[in-house]
């Protein structure tokens, strides 16, 4: 039975170690914090939000911290997650994959602007 | 209603990950649902939800783990068989050549194997766990006279060493000994204080470094020293406050260099001095220095097989120790338990038992001789009383996945019956934590005596011959207060003597009931 791989990183598990670079947020807010920062692309969904926690919750790049209320959403506890050490380096390396990605597309001139 | 709608297509998902996320996943939609209200938006909602479900349903189900597929037939095997269809492919070449050599050798594993029976040691289920959890549940049956069900007194076991060396523990607090396995398994004090034994681990280390007189050691400074230094690297390593445990640490050593210990000189008082100096600094009951007048083994004692199939023969004359399990007048179902035991042997019993008692419109634990047991036992007579998994609040254990009952059991007809728990001040440990999250999640009546007050979180360590510390492990989450029934026991909602709670729960209930 294949395990989930994150080699390569899926988007949606890049967009979630992003929105946890920040601050500590459960589920919902790591959803709108998703959909914030790629301008309403990418609403994730609950199936493949929790499932990619869970993958990324297996391989410690996140990890749970304590149950509670979000003030703003009302009394229910809720699981918040962390992004870990190793999660933010992954988060980096992928980043600057991409970088490295823009800065060819930009030499084939496929793409305009600075180089990053 | 649309969260109905949605809550049935989270179904579709397979049982692990709504045991894990489900909850989280509807919370989730009624947190969309309530920020994304009006046409567009409800309808972006809905085709966001159903090209999830296309997406991950599939991609869940090729991911499944193995061990969590044989977890979700093996329950449904107890009532509907459901078989997970994985895959439509051959298997590849390579595969079937791998799979005839893996069973070539597995074959050829258990000829060698029968064919040296004098020599096989069995396989043990519980090799994963802590060594103490297996010794502690054992070696409660190493004597008749020692059993989970214990008479008044309720000292707990010290979960490094042996049973029959905890007998002589010594807490460092005069009051009362915290120390405790994971396992919820008590012993009687009266057994406790009887002279027993070694045990037979720990032969090699009855050269003990500290000098014994008259039952209790003479310490000189260097002896102490020893001691702390062991201490230290016990909390440092173990303790589960880094930052407390380094702490902790300074103030041991300050403590000695300023000459406050020069003074005690009997390994009793000394670990109840050491006790105090770290509960100054964190005021953890579960943390205690411990004094063993008789050798503490260099090892753990494991369970052998004779006590693996003395436990499994005790359990089978005790029914499991289900000692009734009855249908009252008014079609109330009544289970008299008299511990939570190991599920590994137990299981089919306890299933049967709540099978029988399937049908009835209310149902009784009646749990007022209930010493404790296995949390995985507690935690699976609790999953018939719910249709959704339901947060399982255990202080010995860390928060994880599998803090959730296994909620719905196929068949099942118990999740919304009223349920009452008789208990007295001897329910203790395992019993306290069902009575405890049943009344939390309001989910059961109590009725009967404030229960015994054993919630101990501590794991046993062993520093030398004679020192160990019980140092809690966990940082469990609870979700319903700051505080458990460590000490003060289980409040039960109706106050009446253990002698007459049967009578009160059976009045109650039936007063509750619907009138035919």
């Amino acid at each position: 039975m294949p395990k989930r791989k994150l080699d390569p990183l899926p988007s949606a598990a890049f967009q979630i170690l992003l929105s946890l670079a920040g601050e500590d947020l459960h589920g919902y807010g790591i959803m709108r914090q998703v959909a914030e920062q790629t301008d309403g692309r990418m609403r994730l969904g609950p199936g493949t939000l929790y499932s990619s926690i869970q993958t990324l919750l297996e391989e410690k790049f996140i990890e749970e911290v304590d149950r509670r209320e979000d003030a703003k959403l009302g009394q229910e506890r809720r699981r918040y997650y962390r992004l870990t050490s190793t999660g933010r380096k992954l988060a980096r390396s992928e980043a600057e994959r991409l970088a490295d990605l823009l800065r060819h597309a930009r030499a084939k001139k496929i793409l305009r602007g600075d180089y990053v | 209603m649309s969260e109905k709608i949605y809550a049935l297509l989270l179904r579709l998902f397979p049982s692990h990950f709504r045991e894990a996320y489900g909850e989280e996943s509807l919370q989730l939609f009624r947190d969309r649902a309530r920020d994304e209200r009006g046409f567009f938006p409800g309808v972006r909602l809905w085709l966001d939800l159903l090209s999830d479900l296309v997406w991950s349903v599939p991609r869940e189900y090729f991911h499944m783990q193995p061990a969590l597929i044989g977890a979700s037939a093996y329950r449904r095997l107890n009532g509907l068989p459901l078989f997970f269809i994985l895959g439509d492919e051959s298997p590849r070449l390579g595969a079937l050549l791998l799979g005839s050599a893996c069973s070539l050798a597995a074959v050829g594993t258990i000829s060698v194997l029968i064919s040296h029976v004098g020599s096989y040691r069995p396989f043990r289920p519980w090799t994963n766990q802590p060594q103490h959890t297996a010794s502690a549940r054992l070696s409660a049956f190493k004597s008749p006279a020692t059993h989970a069900v214990g008479n008044a007194g309720e000292k707990t076991t010290a979960s490094g060493s042996p049973m029959n060396s905890a007998g002589s523990l010594s807490s460092g607090d005069a009051a009362r000994s915290d120390t405790q396995s994971n396992a919820i398994l008590i012993v009687d004090d009266s057994e406790s204080s009887r002279p027993q034994t070694p045990p037979s681990g720990a032969q090699n280390a009855v050269a003990a470094t500290n000098r014994v007189v008259n039952g209790d050691a003479t310490l000189d400074a260097s002896e102490r020293h020893r001691v702390i230094v062991g201490a230290i690297v016990t909390l440092k390593e173990h303790y589960v406050y880094p930052d407390l445990a380094q702490k902790m640490a300074s103030a041991l050593l300050a403590r000695e260099k300023n000459g406050e210990d020069d003074k005690v000189t009997e390994g009793r008082a000394f670990a109840a001095l050491l006790t105090r100096q770290m509960r100054e600094v964190s005021p953890d009951k579960h943390l205690e220095m411990v004094y063993s007048q008789d050798p503490l083994p260099q090892h753990p004692t494991e369970p052998t097989a004779e006590e693996l199939a003395r436990y499994r023969e005790a359990m089978e004359k005790q029914n499991c120790t289900f000692e009734k399990v009855e249908i009252l007048p008014s079609n109330i179902g009544y289970l008299k338990l008299n511990s939570f035991p190991d599920p590994s042997v137990c299981r089919q019993t306890a299933t049967a038992a709540m099978a029988s008692v399937n049908h009835a419109d209310a149902i009784i634990f009646d749990l007022r001789d209930n010493r404790g047991g296995e949390p995985e036992m507690v935690a699976l007579l609790a999953s018939y009383l719910f249709d959704h998994p339901e947060y399982w609040y255990n202080p010995r254990e860390n928060t994880t996945q599998k803090s959730w009952t296994r909620s719905p059991v196929p068949g099942n007809r118990l999740a919304d019956k009223p349920v009452y728990g008789l208990t007295s001040a001897r329910t203790f440990s395992g019993a306290e934590q069902f009575c405890y999250d049943l009344k939390m999640l309001k989910r059961a009546t109590l009725i009967g005596e404030t229960t015994g007050g054993g919630a101990h979180s501590g794991v046993f360590h062993r520093i030398d011959d004679h020192f160990g510390m019980g140092i809690p492990e966990t940082k469990p989450i609870n979700p319903f207060s700051k505080t458990d029934w460590a000490e003060t026991g289980v409040e039960p909602n109706v106050k009446v003597k253990a002698a007459d709670a049967l009578e009160t729960a059976v009045k109650l209930a039936r007063s509750r009931l619907p009138k035919k």
